[in-house]
């Protein structure tokens, strides 16, 4: 969700951006060990099993409320695993939605809740782990994460920190689905729940945070995507990432279609955000060394260079060579960086290299 | 961080093909040899270590493989030798204190402590979560766990959590030596990556950094999170080895069995092992700043007094009370202080970004004059002036406190006067104390100001035994407690990702 436009293009195009550089020596490694997704599938399901006891157990002491006798609808079975059920899970959870706000009488819970979106003018759709609706007819969102709390801290930060994001969607979505059903959207709790493992065993603990500041995040970022009718329109008729995707092709001509595709939409690297969820950041990375890109060294760089087109020209101006009126603003700092790390450091002696 | 700086380095490694230091002098102290460790969890077990490899950097390692890690009784058998060794090594070195005489006060403090080595950042807090599982074990079935796991559980949490001090040297992740004392193409989300880093500072001849360092990410795995591709291997021994044993956890029966798994570790462990001892020795060959000795004393301080009290039987609360949060969190600001400053005002290259950010002036004194007296309350005292001539025009307010870096332990001295001088500037500075030859440059001395000293801000104050309300939890901490519940449950069976229609949702 980012303006990438190359990114955007294979989105609006519905092209896999992990599959189109499979078996390249550019393509992501996102695989995960078979361990922690057993771990995960294992966890979900010790909260499903024997009638949800555990996540009745878990909810009834989390937040107060008594679970025990709570009508727990499982969405994700008796659909297909394919867009048309979960048209019709989303479907589904509007109405329960909507009914629950009408008769807040009983608490529920819905299991696998699918949440509809627009995202860039196309439909996606969202699957929350629990949407729990207390007995207030207020909605609480839910997720399940298999990584262990302990001592009341998160075992792994960054992981608390994308399921909190993800929490935030499922209640930005939520509240858009009240509002579309004409039910007031703040019946959503800005407090979501997080269901994960306490200590070393499974046992389930909940906890809530308070996600606000990340919804408006959430709904600034789905704002915007650009939109694939704009899209569409702009993107010449002949771009195309096949050539890319053919695993019969030899590599170089692959990743060189490649290049020559993201040179002609335009991209966007940025390293943390698309080393982390884009199949394509090896390639663009590869890119963006080979025009010496001032982002491919993280935003920092690139933000401190309007103006310079490249590092070799950083390079340059570094050991202060004439700028043109564009580069003015930055030459000035950019030589005097360079003259004072040559006072600072002197030149090493040639350094004996490992042989290739 | 100078953005001019981490600009201006991009372009110059971009274009020379290779990793540009950031510092002239190593400001971590390098024992010889310290004791490295490295780990591989099973994936998504986060206290589980599959494999511990420890032994002196650039010497041979032992390994500890439990074969089955998510079997207690396995996963402590297999630990019990590297948690003696651990608690051995460390007991030896405490043992030999060294008096510290401070005023009329004479204390004693380990002569030496134990540093420790490991790859990355994540495998500092692998230990840290390896060591709050051991450090507070539950009794199983009547039985004790063995106390050596427990004193090397408390040793380990210690390390982690010494770790977090700024400066510290008791436990070492080289990714961060690295990054503190090299700049490469990486951004600070790839740095995570010892190899590639590494890569980027050594490349092999002819190769540029960024094809080496790429190379190197690709193939390079350091651990302690294992890979998709390791795990799939891991997976397969795994379901063999739990097989053969049919339930057994006694060593007769597991002896022969755990080679296959053994090997598989072994494999994983040798580059990253010769990995850690290219890098210590590099790092070691750089003379050491002048301050590395005092930060290490303090390191031998906190070492000492906590093998006292966990050898004494002490414990540690799990989670701080207010109180120790803010005093932990007081702990932390001043040593980063202290170790920036020490840093920059001893190492040119770590000054350079603070004279780029117009957080430090260097000059040539122009004139001085020691017998500027001017009106202190009610008394004229003796104060000294100088003149300073700047390369580049700066801009300072009027009454600016500056250090001069030779005595950037004594007093300040007070920015009076700001003109141009040609193509740069000429400061009027003020020395606020009584001007001795040690406080002051000479003229035609080309000398550095900046805002970096070492010297503390006063004595503060302890905070209140009872802390106001605003700062009061509804109930106190809970105390030490084991974490170990659940731990001796059956594993949960690995699932391939491409059975799954969206294996994403477990990432």
């Amino acid at each position: 969700m980012h303006a990438c436009p190359t990114a955007a293009v294979a989105f609006a195009a519905r092209v896999d951006t992990n599959r189109v550089l499979t078996g390249t020596t550019l393509e992501m490694p996102f695989g995960q060990s078979p361990f922690a997704i057993g771990r995960g599938v294992a966890f979900e399901a010790l909260l499903r099993r024997h009638g949800h006891a555990e996540l009745r157990r878990v909810l009834t002491e989390g937040l107060g409320v008594d679970f025990s006798q709570a009508g727990i609808e499982n969405l994700r079975e008796g659909y297909q695993p394919n867009t048309t059920g979960l048209k019709l899970r989303a479907s589904v959870t509007r109405s329960r939605m909507a009914e629950i706000i009408a008769s807040p009488a009983e608490p529920v819970v819905l299991d696998g809740a699918v949440l509809r979106a627009d995202v860039g003018g196309l439909p996606a759709f969202f699957e929350a782990d629990e949407m729990a609706i207390g007995v207030g007819g207020e909605i609480v969102v839910g997720e399940n994460k298999s990584w262990p709390v302990v001592d009341g801290r998160p075992t792994d930060e960054d992981a608390l920190g994308s399921a909190l994001d993800q929490a935030a969607t499922y209640v930005l979505l939520g509240r858009r689905t009240l509002d579309d059903a004409g039910v007031d959207p703040d019946r959503v709790s800005s407090n979501a729940v997080l269901v994960t493992p306490r200590n070393t065993g499974l046992t389930a603990v909940l906890h809530r945070q308070n996600v606000d500041g990340r919804v408006r995040r959430i709904e600034r970022l789905l704002s915007a995507v650009p939109h694939v009718a704009d899209i569409a329109t702009s993107v010449p008729a002949d771009v195309t990432f096949d050539v890319a995707a053919d695993t019969s092709l030899p590599e170089q001509e692959r990743v060189d279609a490649f290049a020559e595709v993201s040179d002609r939409l335009g991209r966007v690297y940025e390293p943390a955000s698309c080393l982390s969820s884009c199949g394509f950041a090896w390639a663009c990375r590869q890119c963006a060394f080979a025009t010496g890109d001032p982002a491919l060294s993280g935003g920092v760089v690139a933000r401190a260079l309007p103006g310079v087109v490249s590092l070799s020209r950083v390079a340059e101006l570094s050991h202060g060579a004439p700028a043109s009126a564009v580069e003015a603003p930055v030459a000035g700092p950019l030589a005097r960086a360079g003259r004072l790390y040559d006072e600072a450091v002197p030149v090493p002696a040639p350094r004996r290299r490992r042989p290739a | 961080m100078s953005t001019a700086m981490e600009a201006m380095f991009a372009g110059r490694i971009h274009q020379d093909g290779h990793a540009l230091r950031r510092t002239t002098l190593r400001h971590t102290n390098l024992t010889d040899p310290a004791l490295g460790i490295c780990l591989w969890r099973l994936g998504g077990e986060r206290f589980r270590a599959a494999a511990v490899a420890w032994g002196p950097i650039g010497g041979p390692y032992k390994l500890a493989v439990a074969g089955e890690p998510r079997n207690r009784d396995l996963y402590f058998s297999a630990l019990l030798p590297f948690a003696a060794d651990l608690c051995k090594r460390i007991r030896r070195v405490a043992a030999t204190q060294v008096a510290r005489q401070r005023g009329r006060h004479t204390d004693y403090l380990p002569a030496d402590a134990l540093q420790i080595v490991v790859p990355n950042r994540t495998t500092v807090a692998a230990l840290g979560l390896l060591g709050r599982y051991l450090a507070y074990l539950s009794d199983r079935g009547g039985v004790a766990p063995d106390p050596a796991l427990v004193e090397a559980g408390k040793h380990l949490r210690f390390y982690a959590r010494h770790a977090r001090v700024p400066g510290q040297a008791l436990l070492v992740p080289l990714d961060r030596l690295l990054a503190e004392h090299w700049a490469t193409l990486l951004s600070p989300f790839e740095q995570a990556n010892l190899a590639a880093v590494d890569a980027q500072i050594d490349p092999p001849r002819g190769v540029h950094a960024f094809d080496s360092g790429f190379a190197a990410e690709a193939s390079a795995r350091i651990g302690p999170e294992p890979t998709e591709d390791i795990d799939r291997i891991t997976d397969e021994l795994l379901a063999r080895f739990n097989e053969a044993r049919g339930g057994a956890t006694e060593p007769a029966t597991i002896g022969p069995l755990i080679a296959p798994i053994e090997a598989h570790y072994r494999r994983l462990v040798d580059p990253v092992w010769a990995l850690m001892a290219r890098v210590v020795d590099r790092e070691r060959a750089l003379p050491a700043a002048p301050s590395v000795p005092r930060r290490f004393e303090v390191d031998r301080e906190a070492f000492g007094r906590r093998v006292d009290w966990v050898t004494g039987g002490g414990r540690y609360r799990t989670t701080d009370t207010p109180r120790q949060a803010a005093m932990t969190l007081r702990r932390l600001e001043e040593p980063l202080a202290r170790y920036e400053a020490e840093k920059a005002i001893e190492d040119p290259a770590a000054m350079v970004p603070y004279l780029l950010d117009g957080e430090a002036v260097r000059g040539v004194v122009a004139s001085l004059n020691d017998q500027y007296r001017v009106r202190f309350r009610v008394k004229a005292v003796r104060r000294a002036i100088i003149a300073l001539d700047t390369d580049d025009p700066v801009i300072l307010p009027l009454g600016k406190k500056l250090w001069w870096t030779a005595t950037a332990h004594d007093h300040h001295w007070e920015v009076q006067d700001v003109t141009a001088n040609g193509a740069g500037s000429r400061i009027t500075l003020m020395l606020y104390a009584a001007p001795t030859p040690a406080r002051l440059p000479g003229v035609g001395d080309r000398i550095t100001f900046s805002v970096l000293h070492t010297s503390s801000d006063g004595y503060r104050l302890p905070p209140p035994q009872n802390p106001p309300w605003t700062h009061t939890s509804a109930a106190p901490p809970a105390p030490p407690e084991p974490i170990d519940a659940g731990d001796g449950d059956p594993p949960a069976a690995a699932v391939d990702g491409a059975t799954l229609p969206d294996p994403g949702v477990y990432a």
